[in-house]
């Protein structure tokens, strides 16, 4: 199941990203249109600085509303260094995320400003090409990097998914802010790739169209539609991928994070928050202050990435995305954050906003504002690009630099913004400057975006990458060598050889030693980080569609407010706090929002639930059963809402952490950086888990070995759902999705459910679904022992005694299984079911043969093994006095078993006995040695029904002398026949029945 | 080989190797190329070189070193690694290490236009079959899941795709047929055999007395032992009696390996083998049942079934022996029958059914009466009986003529 689940979900992620990457070119557009408005809004740096949460979503909002402008939020992050591209990508993401999931507010302003921008943005279009300039520029160095990050995101993700995957790689895209800045990736991507401007336009062309149209529509409904549908999206997709809070939580982890990293980058905006970790940058002291106060910045060098990227992988790639987003945005936030640690970014939006009627477009605006304004402080960078390649060389190794580069050039193009006039020249600026923040959060991010993202590659290549990170059993070791990747695409994209070289064939490249690139991460910063995805993961609950409501309510601050406000939540201990004393200003409003978000949040959390449920296809199965569904789903809901209300507790945590080690692992190794923060987080998860064996392993040997089995090796113990369902009854449903924990019962549950069935009067169906619903749960979270062997055993009997061989026989393989393994059951009675079974129903010699020479000495020693061996020569002799007499003193349930043979048995007997026996045979004997039973008690034993039944098989009989029933022998002979069986079966499906089929098969 | 061997030894072996191999290609000797190939057969030759393989190390810097020898770098490259594996004992690196050799030979020998290489293959094919068994019990012993014999039985199936076509390598295809028989008999996957057997029997390029002796001697005992599997009797014993016919007579244990099935076969259509055929293949096991078929003694084949049932279990004859047991019944009533007879011909074919019961009585076996009307029912329904049972006087009446016909190679009816 467990294997089941994760497919399931690694499809539904796949089908996620399909609608994103539609919504993704739009917001693409957007972003790229916004980017040029952003870029020529030099004003817009002052007012950034208000409020940090405001920053992020504005942020957020910017790149969905614009699109086009997105390219503005990117070329900001490009500017900070290469791994804005990354970062963009993020951000893009992000803020999408942000507005569709969380921050409804933002997304109405933001789809307000869309509206509005519209015009903006296509008009800005050109500069996005003049952006695609530089972007063309990145795209030499990119391009490879991109394909990368596209591949890893395909593989995981479906086609959708060029786009959507390299976004949703970056961890952008799971925030679903992939939509803006996916499409932005992708365009960039393609453009860099292409290296031609051209391309660049052609895609803007096509975006413009899908967006203007996807925007049209989103915009022309009231953006509560909208985001409704985007909910839905989310929704969808955080069932698909599980986590059912992780949409919530990868806005809120990035809305957290932005507020963090909003604070330290007040003062120099981008360049502040690249220098922080460079501390080249101007801002670099700002920021690391900053970073200190919210944990971040000393994280960020090194952890920023990681976070960012752990945030992807543990969070099933949405808490992902609200660390890479996070660490992007540390980059990218660390302006807007230092804009808002000054006043909080709501403030100074809201100062802004007055400029921009709409809200959402105003925030958005702002949020690009924001950017613009601390984009403006990247200028000066310039040193710190060199500061940075080393960070970054040291971190991300050298792959990240050529990303970098290329971010460098989105950055450059964010640079723009700044001097708007020379989207160019500033993008080399900018990409001096950015370099070393983009690097450090970049490189990781760019290593996984541009390597990883670029849709562009071959799905030869995809492959390749995903083996390549399969073998990664640590963070470290993804981030490698997803170095190691771009490394190697970029070259074969150089070479020419990308496409037409057979990836898979290509050997892998022995593993590298992670332990040298990442030790830099500070272990605090990474805990931080690591909270932060797992709040965010709660907080994907939280952003509903309800909030969006709100916050439009709100207003401007009200919004920003809001948005912060969940993200609060999800981060609410740590980040909460840190962000908390840097935004004093805006603490008043976060306060208010948090107490406001949580209630919020809980009912986005039951909405989500709900949704969920749909997403995974439960309602549909819910629908096709008929009693409780609602029932359940509201019991189901209530325990989401519950889950969602323990998003702190240990317990959550645990199951955040393990949904998002899931994602981990079905998405492969692409978000090395991010496991490399979830290494260093903690103890119980498999990151850290991995990252210790690794630091133990070291060797490259040991990497290769595993590199082999890699998929083997997946460690399922953590993978493990570990349940908190109370309810003794539940309907069962397949699973198209990860389990909930809360919707899965733990084993003391599931104790009492089965006596709880075993000793309800309900049919077969009703105990059918009820133990079926068990058996899930206990395959969800592993569950192997006696109570597993129980509850099969019970399900068998119950099958057993309605004739469902079907179900049996599920069981019964299972038994084996467990059997074997040692555990104890009713072996014996088991075995004996298992012969009688192959004797009865599958005529098989050769199975009959293997279960017959499995059986041990004491087994033939079993009464109930003993009763199916002669069962078997009765049955093979064709001695139907000895079946009906076995049959009549059977033990257990053999009785049942031979149930379904009987017709047959005595359809054959009769034959015989017409053929053998002259001139007559008394129907009382036939009736005493066939087995048939008086029904009652009227000392018939049998005989009318047997007549019946010999009427009804075309039997001649008469009546002799003495008038007795008699058999006429030779007259019976030739008009015997088999009737068509017209019975219903007990439990209800007659394509089960073995006698229907049985007696089909006897003609 | 624990002679001590220097590094310039090694090297010259090695690079003997080297030589031979390119020159037996050039020359088309498929003779020679065989030992070449082998490792179970874990000649002198073979371990020398392994083990100047060990020594050496770098042997693919020799084969990169001349143009000659890297164009089958391919095939030798990972030969010599299977070769290293083998020889210390790693069966699994050494199966991988090979198969990855025989693909790259089976590349060649596809573009070979005539079948010089046929003898070689067949190494290829057995070598491959025999290091996965190998390997199999050093997954199994380590507690892994044996899974390189299913991997051999899919890489035979690629050489049977390159041997069957039109073209002089036809006849190598029935070899492959039995070595993949062999791996399916062995992996319980007997099932995957259909496609084989369709594809010869049925395909036109395949005239069957074209492949060579030992071939269709193999072949016809699997599919004569499907055929018992599937208790078709009659075709059983055409294929084994045709593998038995053909079956070289020096070779006792193959024809013993025949005479385990058709034994069986020949007696569930009625035929008994000479005692003196038992006991000269050490069928011993059958004994027992031949001399209770001949007696019409129920017991004794009961007890010799349950006194070799693992065997018989295991060799799937099992229940075709189990069926026997109508023949025996009908052996006893015709012994029955004949006592009648003896005392008073006239009622002689009217037997009570009390008689039968009493018999199987001082044969220990407790059956009441309605269980052996029973069998006499069954016997007079398989037509071992000819003649009617009156239920009201509970006598079995049995015709004058020919009251207990002959199977004479036939099988029961049913």
């Amino acid at each position: 199941m467990g294997f089941e689940g994760a497919y399931d979900d690694m499809m539904n992620q796949g089908g996620v990203t399909d609608t994103r990457t539609t919504l993704d070119p739009k917001s693409s557009l957007e972003h790229h249109t916004v980017d040029p408005s952003h870029a020529q809004n030099p004003s817009y740096y002052a007012p950034p600085s208000g409020s940090e949460p405001a920053s992020w979503t504005s942020y957020n909002l910017d790149q969905h509303s614009d699109p086009r402008s997105v390219p503005q939020a990117s070329a900001g992050t490009v500017s900070s260094s290469g791994a804005t591209n990354i970062e963009y990508a993020n951000y893009a993401t992000y803020p999408n995320n942000d507005p569709y999931g969380y921050g409804n507010t933002n997304y109405s302003g933001y789809y307000s400003s869309y509206q509005q921008q519209p015009n903006q943005p296509y008009p800005q279009q050109q500069p996005s090409q003049t952006y695609g300039q530089p972007a063309g520029a990145y795209q030499s160095t990119g391009a490879p990097h991109q394909p990368i990050s596209s591949f890893q995101n395909a593989g995981s993700y479906a086609g959708p998914t060029s786009y959507s995957t390299t976004y949703y790689n970056p961890g952008d895209y799971q925030t679903s802010g992939g939509y803006p800045s996916a499409n932005y990736n992708n365009t960039q991507a393609n453009s860099w790739n292409q290296g031609s401007y051209a391309n660049y336009g052609h895609q803007y062309p096509n975006y413009t169209a899908e967006s203007n149209g996807a925007y049209n529509a989103q915009s022309a409904p009231a953006t509560s539609v909208q985001y409704q549908q985007d909910y839905k999206q989310w929704a969808d997709y955080y069932s698909q991928t599980e986590v059912t809070c992780a949409p919530g939580t990868e806005n809120v982890a990035s809305t957290s994070t932005s507020n963090l990293a909003a604070p330290p980058v007040l003062a120099s905006g981008y360049s502040a928050p690249n220098s922080q970790q460079l501390s080249a940058s101007t801002a670099p002291s700002s920021w690391r202050p900053e970073s200190g106060l919210s944990e971040l910045p000393s994280v960020q060098p090194s952890a920023p990435v990681n976070n960012v990227h752990e945030g992807y992988w543990k969070q099933g790639g949405q808490g992902f995305q609200n660390y890479t987003v996070s660490s992007t945005q540390s980059n990218f936030q660390k302006p807007l954050d230092l804009n808002p640690i000054s006043g909080s970014f709501q403030n100074q939006q809201k100062p802004e906003v007055p400029q921009q009627p709409y809200v959402p477009y105003a925030t958005s605006h702002q949020v690009a504002q924001t950017y613009h304004l601390s984009l403006p402080p990247p200028p000066p960078p310039p040193p710190p690009q060199t500061a940075a390649p080393p960070f970054d060389s040291a971190r991300v190794s050298n792959v990240q630099i050529p990303t970098n580069p290329r971010i460098s050039s989105n950055l450059s193009a964010s640079l723009p913004k700044n001097s708007n006039a020379s989207v160019g020249v500033t993008k080399p600026a900018y990409i001096g400057v950015s370099l070393p923040k983009t690097n450090d959060n970049a490189s990781s991010h760019a290593a996984a975006d541009s390597s990883l993202k670029p849709g562009m590659l071959p799905k030869s290549l995809r492959g390749y990458v995903e083996r390549a990170l399969a073998r990664c059993k640590d963070d470290r070791q993804m981030s490698a060598c997803q170095d190691i990747l771009k490394e190697v695409i970029t070259k074969a994209s150089t070479d020419g050889t990308l496409s037409t070289r057979d990836w898979d064939t290509e050997p892998l490249f022995p593993l590298p030693n992670v332990d040298l690139i990442n030790d830099s991460t500070t272990p605090s910063s990474l805990i931080k980080n690591r909270r932060s995805p797992i709040r965010r993961t709660k907080s994907r609950w939280e952003p509903l569609p309800e909030e969006k409501p709100v916050e439009k309510q709100l207003c401007y601050t009200p919004s920003n407010v809001k948005h912060g406000g969940p993200i609060y939540n999800n981060e609410r201990d740590k980040q909460v706090s840190t962000a908390r004393p840097e935004n004093k200003e805006n603490k008043f409003s976060n306060l208010k929002f948090y107490l406001g978000n949580q209630k919020e949040t809980n009912k986005a959390g039951l909405r989500p639930a709900k949704r969920q449920h749909v997403g995974d296809g439960r309602i549909g199965l819910n629908d096709g059963d008929s009693s409780s569904d609602s029932d359940k789903e509201q019991s189901l809901t209530a325990y989401y809402a519950g889950a969602i209300a323990l998003a702190d507790s240990p317990e959550e945590r645990k199951r955040r952490e393990s949904r998002s080690k899931r994602f981990e692992r079905n998405h492969g190794s692409r978000s090395a950086p991010n496991l490399t923060k979830t290494k260093s987080v903690g103890g119980g998860n498999l990151y850290t888990r991995r990252a210790s064996a690794s630091v133990l392993a070291n060797s490259n040997s040991l990497d290769d070995g595993a590199a082999s089995r890699a998929v083997e090796d997946i460690d399922w113990d953590s993978l493990t759902v570990k349940g908190t369902c109370q309810e003794i009854e539940k309907r069962y449903l397949r699973l198209t999705s990860a389990p909930d924990p809360a919707t899965v019962r733990p084993e003391e549950v599931l104790e009492r459910a089965l006596v709880f069935v075993q000793d309800s009067p309900k049919n077969y169906l009703y105990k059918c679904d009820q133990l079926k619903s068990i058996r899930q749960d206990l395959t969800v979270q592993r569950i192997h022992n006696e109570l597993t062997v129980k509850v099969y055993e019970t399900h068998a009997r119950l099958a057993i005694e309605v004739g469902d061989l079907s179900e049996y026989n599920q069981c019964q393989s299972q038994l084996q299984t467990l059997y074997a393994e040692g555990i104890k059951g009713q072996h014996m009675e088991f075995a004996a079911y298992n012969l009688l079974c192959v004797i009865l129903h599958s005529n098989n010699n050769r199975d009959l043969l293997s279960a017959m020479s499995r059986l041990s000495v004491e087994a033939r020693k079993d009464v109930g093994v003993k009763h199916a061996l002669a069962v078997r020569a009765a049955v093979t002799s064709g001695n139907y006095v000895l079946f009906f007499k076995l049959y009549k003193d059977a033990p257990n349930l053999n009785t049942c078993l031979m149930d379904l043979y009987v017709e047959k048995m005595r359809y054959a007997a009769v034959k015989c006995m017409t053929r053998s026996y002259r001139p007559t045979l008394p129907v009382s004997y036939v009736a005493q040695v066939l087995g048939f039973q008086s029904t009652d008690e009227k000392n018939t034993s049998g005989l009318e029904e047997c007549t019946e039944w010999l009427k009804a098989h075309g039997a001649c009989l008469a009546t002799d002398s003495s008038g007795e029933m008699m058999l006429d022998a030779k007259a019976s002979m030739a008009s015997l026949f088999m009737p068509e069986p017209d019975d219903a079966v007990a439990h209800g499906d007659a394509s089960l029945a073995v006698n229907d089929f049985l007696t089909r098969s006897l003609s | 080989m624990a002679s001590y061997m220097s590094m310039g030894e090694a090297h010259r072996r090695i690079t003997d190797y080297l030589n031979r191999f390119v020159d037996v290609i050039s020359y088309q000797d498929g003779t020679s190329l065989k030992p070449l190939l082998s490792l179970s057969s874990e000649s002198p030759s073979f371990l020398a070189l392994a083990d100047a393989l060990n020594l050496f190390q770098d042997a693919n810097r020799l084969i990169k070193q001349a143009d000659k020898y890297s164009q089958y770098a391919e095939i030798v490259a990972p030969l010599f690694r299977a070769m290293q594996s083998y020889r210390v004992g790693h069966l699994v690196e050494s199966y991988q290490a090979f198969e990855k050799s025989a693909n790259a030979f089976i590349q060649e020998f596809r573009n070979w236009e005539s079948a010089w290489a046929l003898e070689a293959l067949y190494v290829v094919v057995y070598e491959i079959r025999i290091l996965a068994e190998k390997a199999d019990r050093e997954l199994a012993s380590n507690g892994k899941t044996p899974e390189k014999l299913k991997a051999a039985g899919s890489f035979l199936m690629k050489v049977f795709g390159v041997l069957a076509g039109k073209g002089p390598k036809r006849v190598g295809a029935l070899y492959v047929t039995c070595q993949l028989f062999k791996v399916y008999f062995k992996l319980g996957t007997v099932h995957l055999c259909r496609s084989v057997i369709r594809s010869i029997e049925t395909a036109r390029i395949f005239d069957f007395e074209e492949f060579p002796v030992r071939d269709k001697v193999t072949y016809m005992y699997y599919t004569g032992r499907l055929e018992v599997l599937n208790e078709n009797f009659p075709a059983a014993d055409h294929k084994l009696s045709y593998a038995l016919k053909h079956c070289d007579p020096q070779s006792e244990a193959n024809i013993r390996m025949i005479l385990k099935y058709l034994v069986p076969v020949k007696l569930s259509i009625g035929i008994l083998p000479k005692k003196a055929l038992l006991e000269k293949y050490t069928l011993v096991e059958y004994s027992d049942i031949v001399l209770a078929m001949k007696r019409g003694d129920l017991r004794l084949l009961r007890h010799a079934l349950e006194e070799h049932e693992d065997r018989f279990l295991r060799s799937g004859v099992y229940l075709v022996l189990e069926k026997l047991e109508l023949q025996v019944y009908q052996r006893l009533v015709k012994k029955i029958y004949i006592i009648q007879k003896q005392k008073d011909p006239s009622k002689a074919h009217q037997i009570k059914l009390e008689m039968i019961v009493k018999a199987l009585k001082w044969l220990e076996m407790e059956m009441d009466l309605d269980e052996v009307e029973c069998i006499m029912s069954i016997l007079i329904y398989k037509n071992l009986v000819k003649g009617y049972f009156a239920h009201k006087s509970k006598v079995a009446v049995l015709s004058k003529q020919d009251p207990f016909p002959k199977l004479n190679g036939k099988p029961i009816n049913s």
